[in-house]
């Protein structure tokens, strides 16, 4: 039994209630207790700012694409790189560190929770492989079924049960969290070098539609009760008049669960443009709030961009050939039989381009401009929109006018005509940024009944203590402090144990890996479907019992069983 | 004569390269394809031995007609006989001149070695397997 | 007993529907695999123990004597290079860069003889590819520049191209085209809708060539360019703009001659360029089973495919310096470990007499070249074998490798752990 006592923390527990109150937190083997005995070890948190463990609920960070991301970029990998130290390893890179970076950099930032933003089923094996080196975040995979052809075939014979067991299946077999939708229908239409351009455009060869799709794959979710809901990257990603489309596709979504969300609509700020060029883009990020105030049933994240280079990567095969054709930098790519598709370029987002400060202003917007914000999380798309080491400068820009103010002054001349962002006066505080950085990725993720995201009794103790005392620092004027503040933790600390101290991590880690597996009654199960397993063996390149991920590449794997209704 | 030597691998080569203790990948590995008309001009058969020499050093192999391989340049099997021949430049790329290095032919009586042979010249002890 | 599925661990195909037979621990057959892949499996030949060089002998020694031998070799180096790996799983590999790591050694793999100018060029330009199952359900058109699959790889054109029925290609063989593009007529060749036969050292200016008509530019391209006819070199490019989804394989054809590297480069971007007109891809064929596993596994611990040094303590990357052949034609390394792989037989002779006069320890079950001019080798089982591990097809899909049978013999992953722990030890960590 080890047990632990943090005295005097300042703590911000949004899912619990609590605001800013100075208390102790008991830990025990793990996990918090209501009270531990006196030769507990003791840490003195002084007042500073304490919060559950950061989680990030779109970053990608392991996997093939990721990867890949380093291999092609030896420039990036020069540009950040650190030594082998105590029980730190060498890393390498700044916007696509490799996986001790990652695990690093986020755990000395106060995260303790990561969720992989797209995972190909076809590769989970690689993803699972890299989540063993992040060792310091526990992770989760969004897994793609965008293009997979068994869900389009379902979705065309308008068989929510028989989608559901395929998700089900797959899920399982390749130890994945959630289902993710990127550009749907548009990966299988760029396996031609294809795309579409809304989602009432069929699929070459498959007869359905992205709202098909996508409304399918909502019920299936639900069929299934799978902790998060459909994580969705919608269509015309990045498309000056965009906006529509979103908007569009926000409309298809019914309110079917009322723990969370039904959509998880992922990094909007690219989906928010109006204009219909690149020289008349504008935000609509006031329409695209508008509709999401209206509807509980959905949650977004910001997908902000911050200035700087950084490198694109997306299962949206298409949309980074389009950025290739725009930006002539290298282009990678890579198609996953049956199932989707994946690109990547590197950026440089300029302050003297018109069109990025737009795309940075509609992040802060959105954010701005959700009234709840349950409903916007923070997020980068890491590393898209930005490595995740920028966020404690989005925090800054959310909780400070004056920031935000002293930011635009800097930017292109056209913003004040493109944006609102000069107009908005709202500031963050404490507890808002704490939803927005942990408790809305918790409840949005359907992870803290799994004891993530808050500090209640029960709870997993993932902490994150920062050098801030929120009672001296008005954010509003010195958001310099709050920004140095969230960088660098006084205490990280993952499962009752302290990970990383002052910026250092100070032990080896042992992460885990949720995944969730739905029960299924045998006659849907789709593995006893011959039609099923003779098209999985005439199509795919491997054969189906080489197909599911082993449970030795999850050493301390932690399964969320779900009933399905079905 | 000066060819351009090429290799790469052979399914004889690929079959024994895990043993290559064995007669099988020594005779895979230690021949050297080269067009009729060359060999004519040489005044060899088929069979005959003949010594390469290259950039990086020389080494006797098994002349094996083939008119896949254009006149002017030969082709052996990838492996420590190629490598005899090979120098370690690499023109900063890493990567020698595996399949573009310049060789000088003459035919030879003298035998084809074994890899042991081969081994032991460049300083190495022989292992009997 | 019939083991079925079984994933052959020769070439980065990694074929995985492998029927193998095994009898009283001993693999007696093997059905589905080709010749390259059976002989692997059926015949393979070990080392029995550890064996270290005693004078002008060996003499056979103990898994314990030897480890503590291996890591007083490592310690007492300044510049040890690590090279091999790729006929290991990734988990061994794995070690390894920590291993280098620790020591501040060099550590390289296969590929640095291999598709290392790919590396260089995929780092230059990008690489457009895709998995194998999209060539096989959708490709049309399939082009082999500068390789050989029915001798390197195989069962690549039955599994994944020119003879694989798919979604979208039902008739494989009237349905797909096949172009081969290389310097000499290659038993692939025979098989070609189109031969396209490239002298020596004229990859390079072909492929420029190729672009320039694909852009609409053909007026430039002189009536022969490196032994290619203009007519052809037009033919081929309309073959490929009409067709509906084109994969061009290449190999060492293309990065083993004079322009190496710039070679791939104009693969790439005419890859690239024929994006624009319709769906393209490229993919390098690798090697080694688990070469590109090799690739993977350095990339995510530090950042790079090949060719790490972290003498600086940091990880260090400049291939031309910090690559294996560089290294050891500069008399650089004072020893090395060798895993997995033959250095004696795939180095250029100057590499290896330089491996003869330095301590060089191998880990790897079969005698091979490098045994004769080692001092220390120590045997493990066999990734794909007596070993399960991970691998990575060469088109990045990740297989795990299975252990078909039981050999008792220490895995890669054991052997390097112990030396790993053994080292660090000694270091008073």
């Amino acid at each position: 039994m080890t047990e632990l006592l943090i005295r005097n923390a300042c703590v911000f527990d949004p899912l619990n209630g609590i605001r800013g109150d100075v208390m102790d937190i008991a830990i025990r083997d793990g996990r918090i207790v209501e009270s531990v005995q006196n030769n507990a070890d003791v840490i003195d948190a002084s007042g500073f700012l304490t919060l559950p463990g950061g989680i990030d609920s779109h970053s990608h960070v392991c996997g093939t694409k990721v990867n890949f991301g380093r291999y092609m970029s030896p420039e990036d990998m020069r540009a950040g790189r650190t030594a082998r130290r105590g029980k730190m390893h060498v890393t390498s890179g700044y916007y696509v560190p490799t996986t001790y970076g990652n695990s690093y950099r986020y755990s000395t930032m106060g995260y303790t929770t990561v969720l992989e933003g797209a995972m190909a089923p076809l590769e989970a094996r690689h993803t699972h492989e890299e989540f063993n080196a992040t060792p310091l975040q526990d992770m989760l995979a969004n897994t793609l079924f965008d293009g997979n052809w068994s869900i389009m075939e379902a979705v065309h014979a308008q068989d929510v049960k028989r989608a559901a067991a395929i998700v089900a299946w797959t899920l399982s077999s390749v130890r994945g969290f959630a289902i993710k939708l990127t550009n749907p229908g548009g990966t299988e239409a760029w396996g031609w070098g294809g795309d579409l351009t809304g989602i009432r455009d069929p699929v070459p060869n498959f007869n359905v539609t992205p709202a098909e799709i996508i409304t399918t794959m909502i019920e299936a979710n639900e069929l299934l009760h799978l902790p998060h809901s459909v994580h969705l990257h919608c269509n015309n990603l990045g498309k000056p008049g965009n906006y529509a489309t979103t908007l569009e596709t926000f409309g298809l979504v019914p309110d079917l669960n009322k723990n969370r969300q039904t959509l998880y609509a992922t990094h909007v700020q690219f989906h928010a443009y109006g204009g219909s060029t690149w020289r008349d883009i504008c935000s609509k990020a006031d329409e695209i709030t508008k509709s999401v105030n209206a509807k509980p049933q959905i949650v977004m994240d910001m997908g902000q961009i911050m200035f700087g280079r950084t490198m694109t990567m997306t299962a949206d095969g298409p949309m980074e050939f389009n950025l290739y054709c725009l930006h002539h930098n290298k282009w990678s790519n890579h198609d996953v039989e049956l199932e989707t598709g994946s690109g990547i370029i590197p950026v440089l987002y300029s302050k003297k381009s018109l069109v990025n400060c737009v795309m940075w202003a509609i992040g802060l917007e959105l954010a701005l401009l959700t009234k709840n914000p349950y409903q916007c999380l923070l997020a980068t798309d890491n590393p898209n929109g930005a490595p995740f080491v920028k966020y404690p400068e989005i925090i800054g820009l959310l909780m400070s006018k004056r920031y935000r103010d002293e930011e635009c002054a800097t930017l292109h001349d056209g913003i004040d005509q493109r944006t609102s962002i000069s107009s908005i006066d709202r500031e963050m505080d404490w507890n808002e940024i704490a939803i927005i950085t942990r408790a809305g990725q918790a409840r949005a993720l359907g992870i803290a009944a799994q004891g993530k995201g808050h500090l209640a009794p029960g709870a997993e103790a993932d902490l994150a203590i920062y050098p801030i005392r929120c009672d001296d620092v008005d954010p509003a004027t010195e958001y310099r402090k709050v920004v140095e503040g969230f960088q660098k933790t006084r205490f990280t600390i993952k499962r009752g144990r302290v990970v990383a101290r002052d910026g250092d991590v100070i032990v080896d880690g042992a992460n885990t890996t949720f995944w969730v597996n739905p029960t299924i009654p045998d006659e849907h199960n789709v593995a006893n479907d011959p039609e099923f397993v003779k098209k999985f063996e005439e199509y795919y390149t491997v054969r189906m019992s080489n197909y599911p991920v082993q449970d030795v590449y999850l050493p301390r794997g932690r399964c969320i069983k779900t009933e399905a209704d079905i | 004569m000066k060819v351009m030597m090429n290799t790469g691998r052979t399914v004889p080569q690929g079959e024994s390269v895990e043993r290559k203790h064995s007669p099988e990948y020594e005779s895979a590995a230690s021949v050297c394809f080269i067009h009729p008309v060359d060999m004519m001009v040489l005044g060899i058969e088929d069979g005959a031995h003949i010594r390469l020499s290259g950039s990086g050093g020389s080494v006797v192999l098994t002349a094996v007609a083939s008119e896949t391989v254009e006149q002017g340049s030969v082709f052996v099997p990838l492996g420590p006989f190629s490598n005899h021949i090979v120098s370690g430049e690499t023109h900063c790329t890493g990567m020698p001149d595996f399949k573009s290095t310049m060789v000088e032919i003459i035919p030879t009586e003298d035998p084809v070695p074994s890899v042991a042979e081969l081994m032991e010249a460049l300083g190495g002890v022989r292992y009997a397997h | 007993m019939l083991i079925k599925d079984v994933v052959c661990p020769f070439c980065g195909c990694l074929c995985d529907d492998l029927d193998v037979e095994v009898e009283n621990g001993r693999i007696i057959r093997v059905d589905n695999a080709c010749t390259l892949g059976s002989k692997t499996m059926v015949g393979d030949d070990r080392l029995k123990a550890p064996i270290r060089r005693d004078g002008k002998g060996w003499i056979e020694t103990t898994y314990d004597a030897a480890i503590e031998e291996a890591a007083q070799i490592l310690l007492d180096a300044d510049r040890p290079l690590l090279y091999g790996w790729s006929r290991t799983h990734g988990e061994a590999q794995g070690i390894g860069v920590h291993l280098a790591e620790l020591i501040g050694g060099v550590v390289d793999n296969t590929s640095t003889v291999c598709h290392g100018p790919s590396i260089l060029a995929i780092q230059e330009v990008g690489h457009p590819g895709c998995t194998l199952g999209q060539v096989k359900n959708r490709a049309d058109l399939i082009i082999y520049w500068g390789c050989n699959p029915i001798d390197a790889h195989p069962r690549h054109m039955s599994r994944y191209t020119t003879y694989a029925t798919g979604f979208f290609v039902k008739d494989a063989h009237r349905d797909r085209k096949v172009i081969v593009v290389d310097t000499r007529r290659n038993e692939s060749a025979d098989v070609a809708t189109e031969f396209v036969q490239v002298e020596p050292g004229g990859d390079y200016a072909v492929l420029s060539a190729l672009r320039a008509i694909v852009r609409g530019r053909g007026d430039v391209v002189p009536p022969s360019v490196s032994g290619v006819s203009r007519e052809q070199l037009v033919r081929v490019a309309e073959m490929c703009k009409n067709a509906k989804f084109g994969a061009i394989f290449f190999g060492l054809g293309l990065t083993m001659t004079a322009g190496k590297n710039k070679n791939v480069r104009n693969a790439i971007e005419l890859t690239d360029e024929l994006n624009r007109h319709t769906k393209f891809i490229i993919s390098p064929m690798r090697g080694h089973g688990n070469v590109y596993g090799t690739n993977e596994v350095f990339t995510w611990i530090t950042g790079y495919p090949y060719a790490v040094d972290f003498s600086r303590g940091i990880a260090f990357y400049n291939p031309g310096e910090t690559t294996a052949i560089d290294i050891l034609r500069r008399g650089e390394c004072d020893a090395c470990l060798v895993v997995a792989s033959d250095p004696a037989a795939h180095f250029p002779k100057p590499c290896v007499e330089h491996l003869a006069r330095i301590p060089v320890v191998q880990i790897d079950p079969h005698p091979n070249a490098t045994t004769h001019i080692c001092r220390l080798q120590i045997p493990g089982s066999v990734a794909g074998i007596d070993a399960a591990g991970t691998a990575y097809r060469m088109d990045g899909v990740p297989i795990r490798l299975k252990a078909i049978i039981e050999t008792g013999v220490p895995n890669d992953t054991e052997i390097l752990q112990r030396l790993y722990n053994r080292v660090r030890e000694a270091k008073g960590e």
